[in-house]
């Protein structure tokens, strides 16, 4: 190959490198940007004063005095709206019988999208959901919930061959010639002043639990139960995958059986993590017994049975990058087997056996398969460490999966779904960072 | 270890403490049904306010509740259907004596995308579509469009009341329909399928799907509390014997004023 060519292969492959690693960074780029940006959205958002009402409320947070007073200014001017509406029901009940069965189904449907922009009509009946006795907490949602006061979206189903389309008729058009044709662009003007938005930082997104399966509050039991799944698993697994390692690589002999346990040990680390959920379920929990129903600690058994390969295998690529001479020296003058796996081989190899152990934790803190029968329910409190043995626990992972797929309201409480998102990337990155430090401290003091 | 290390142990110790402070004695756990599910974590919330009970609730389909209940891993399974003769053998091997508490009714509502032009179709043309029969729009006075059929999974108790009200126990549903695995999921397969059709409790549906009326009723609180309503059917808590203690009072929550209006608040139909 002369020269010229091998130049050439040397440019096109490093421009190869170069394409693929630009990729890669604009692919992390369009899977992180919305987490994080979508996921902050949860903790600072511009909260209305219905925001500031439930949060003292339910949380006693915030000032009083200031409160009441905003709550009376919000209240002065949406009591112009309720009026405009009072006055429309006594017009309503003075129309003939055709005229009222014409409006009665259209002003239901205002009263609705107003309470549901506003929360209830003072003096009415308090509802018995704490998610309808608010009106919008967040102003972004409030502005889409003003779009539903302001039109009526219709489908036009004349032609019954083809799919119908979709169009917005103005409510306004549609009370035209009577009063209560005023509120529209009465509620439109002043809905800053009915809400009185203002950007917040809500902390208690991360420290709170959730009030009315998560409409409300936070979602610390789920971080809280994230964290005893995922450390339960370590305390586990880590001890028994280094044991499973300093056996494979001192005193094991190379041989079938250990050919045997190696590659089963290979095996386990790609079978699908549901297949441990279900073994976790008709092991540990209908079994062995270790609990009577789902709980923590049935779900750390499980999931540290998922990391086990991984920490067995990682710790013994680490016992085995050990340099030979460190053993040979260590044996040479006089120290026993026992004794230089301990002072001489484990802590030169314990930077590798971290890190193996700390990515494995990552994995135990993000995966919702074996917890699903093990450990997961949809809502309940934080639990004491006394409880593990007995109580189940909500977790990041799998109330992640429940907003997406199964709650009721979904599509209203995405924010706290991404929210949910966030917290989970930034435990395990902050696990992760955690190893990186702890290796970098501990391969130093080793050189030093 | 260093400075670090120590550090990091110490304040690893110090949440450990603080997590272990609070510690329920008295719980309930509720599993099954995700159609009852909101039922169950409401009615909980409220629970657990009034009298200090700490509940949890797991929404994991019907069948998944009777084989908890049937284990004694729960102690109400919430089910939208009653027990099948072969899990009340289960039940009974294992000493289990599985009652049903009534928590609402609920009305299977029948959903379609809401450009869809179609208003209304008799039962026996519901269960064609879920044959296999008819497989387009056009059959039954729509548009010339593909029937995308949407049913959920073995394991719900809303598969099972729809099978046995609509197609038939034992009749196998057309191997085209696409299976999703919640009520929340079907809701939102239908609401950006064009040709889609659907089964749902009344409860979860919203404006984002068309309700259509089954031979010529609308499904709403009135039709299905007084049965005009085809597809109807009760929602369970189902307990191991004649409930006692909490659970008692927990199943019995639909009867009080305030289980009723969390009831209605939610879109289910009252019983009692």
């Amino acid at each position: 190959m002369n020269l010229g060519t091998r130049k050439l292969l040397d440019q096109s492959f490093t421009a190869l490198g170069i394409g693929s690693i630009v990729i890669m960074g604009m692919m992390l780029l369009v899977v992180l940007v919305p987490i994080l940006t979508n996921g902050i959205s949860a903790n600072v958002f511009k909260g209305t004063i219905e925001h500031r009402r439930m949060q003292y409320n339910e949380f006693h947070r915030g000032d009083r005095d200031a409160l009441q007073r905003e709550i009376s200014e919000a209240a002065a001017t949406r009591k112009t709206a309720y009026d405009m509406m009072s006055t429309f029901e006594a017009e309503l009940n003075q129309m003939d019988e055709v005229k009222q069965a014409e409006y009665r189904d259209k002003y239901n449907q205002v009263k609705d999208a107003v309470k549901s922009l506003l929360g209830p009509k003072p003096g009415d009946e308090l509802p018995e959901l704490t998610r309808f006795r608010y009106g919008q907490t967040r102003w972004e949602k409030a502005q889409e919930r003003l779009r539903e006061v302001l039109y009526e979206k219709k489908w036009d189903y004349s032609n019954p061959d083809i799919a119908a389309k979709e169009y917005l008729v103005s409510r306004a058009e549609s009370f035209q010639g009577t009063s209560l044709v005023k509120l529209f662009p009465y509620v439109e003007t002043n809905i800053d002043r009915m809400l009185l938005p203002k950007w917040t930082i809500y902390w208690g997104f991360i420290f709170d639990s959730s009030i009315d399966s998560h409409i409300f509050g936070g979602i610390w039991p789920e971080i809280q139960g994230t964290m005893f799944l995922a450390i339960g698993a370590m305390l586990f697994a880590f001890p028994l995958g280094v044991i499973a390692a300093i056996y494979f690589t001192e005193y094991a002999r190379e041989g079938f059986f250990n050919s045997l346990l190696r590659s089963a040990n290979s095996t386990l680390a790609g079978v699908p993590s549901i297949v441990f959920g279900l073994f976790g379920l008709a092991f540990f929990i209908n079994t062995l017994k270790v609990s009577e129903s789902k709980s923590v600690i049935a779900g750390s058994l499980t999931l540290a049975i998922m990391i086990l390969p991984t920490i067995i295998r990682s710790a013994e690529e680490a016992i085995l990058a050990v340099p030979k001479t460190y053993r040979e020296a260590s044996l040479g003058l006089g120290s026993t087997k026992w004794n230089t796996i301990v002072t001489v081989i484990l802590p030169a190899a314990l930077p590798g056996i971290l890190t193996g152990g700390v990515i494995s934790l990552g994995r135990a803190a993000g995966e919702t398969a074996p917890i699903i029968f093990t450990a997961a329910v949809s809502v309940g409190s934080a639990i004491g460490l006394a409880d593990v043995f007995n109580s189940p626990t909500p977790a990041l992972s799998w109330n992640i999966y429940n907003l997406a797929s199964e709650h009721e309201a979904a599509s209203e409480i995405r924010h706290v779904q991404y929210g949910m998102v966030l917290a989970l990337v930034t435990i395990v990155l902050l696990l992760n960072l955690t190893a990186i430090i702890l290796r970098a401290r501990i391969s130093k003091k080793l050189k030093g | 270890m260093g400075r670090l290390g120590k550090t990091i142990a110490v304040i690893g110790f110090g949440v450990l403490v603080a997590f272990g402070q609070a510690e329920a004695k008295n719980n309930i756990v509720i599993d099954g049904s995700t159609t009852v599910g909101p039922l169950a974590k409401s009615f909980a919330a409220y629970f657990t306010k009034k009298y200090n009970v700490a509940i949890t609730v797991s929404e994991s389909g019907s069948g998944n509740g009777a084989k908890s209940l049937i284990n004694k891993t729960c102690d109400i399974a919430s089910m939208s259907r009653s027990m099948k003769p072969q899990e009340l053998v289960a039940a009974k091997s294992k000493g289990v004596n599985p009652v049903n508490n009534v928590a609402a009714l609920d009305g299977l509502a029948i959903v379609v995308h809401p450009s869809n032009p179609v208003r209304s179709l008799t039962t026996a043309q519901i269960a064609d579509i879920y044959k296999g029969k008819i497989s387009n729009w056009r059959q039954v006075g729509g548009p010339n469009a593909p029937i995308v059929v949407i049913q959920r999974e073995s394991n719900s108790g809303t598969q099972e009341s729809f099978k046995e009200l609509v197609v038939g126990k034992e009749v196998p549903v057309t191997k085209n329909a696409e299976t999703q695995a919640s009520n929340g999921a079907v809701k939102n397969r239908v609401s950006l399928t064009r040709g889609a059709i659907g089964f749902l409790g009344l409860g979860f549906t919203d404006a984002s799907v068309k309700k259509i009326a089954v031979n010529g009723v609308m499904p709403n609180p009135v039709t299905v509390k007084n049965g005009t309503y085809p597809l109807s059917r009760p929602l369970f808590f189902v307990t191991n014997g004649q409930p006692t203690g909490s659970v008692k009072q927990f199943v019995e929550l639909p009867k009080t004023a305030e289980g009723k209006r969390i009831i209605t608040e939610l879109g289910f139909v009252n019983k009692y």
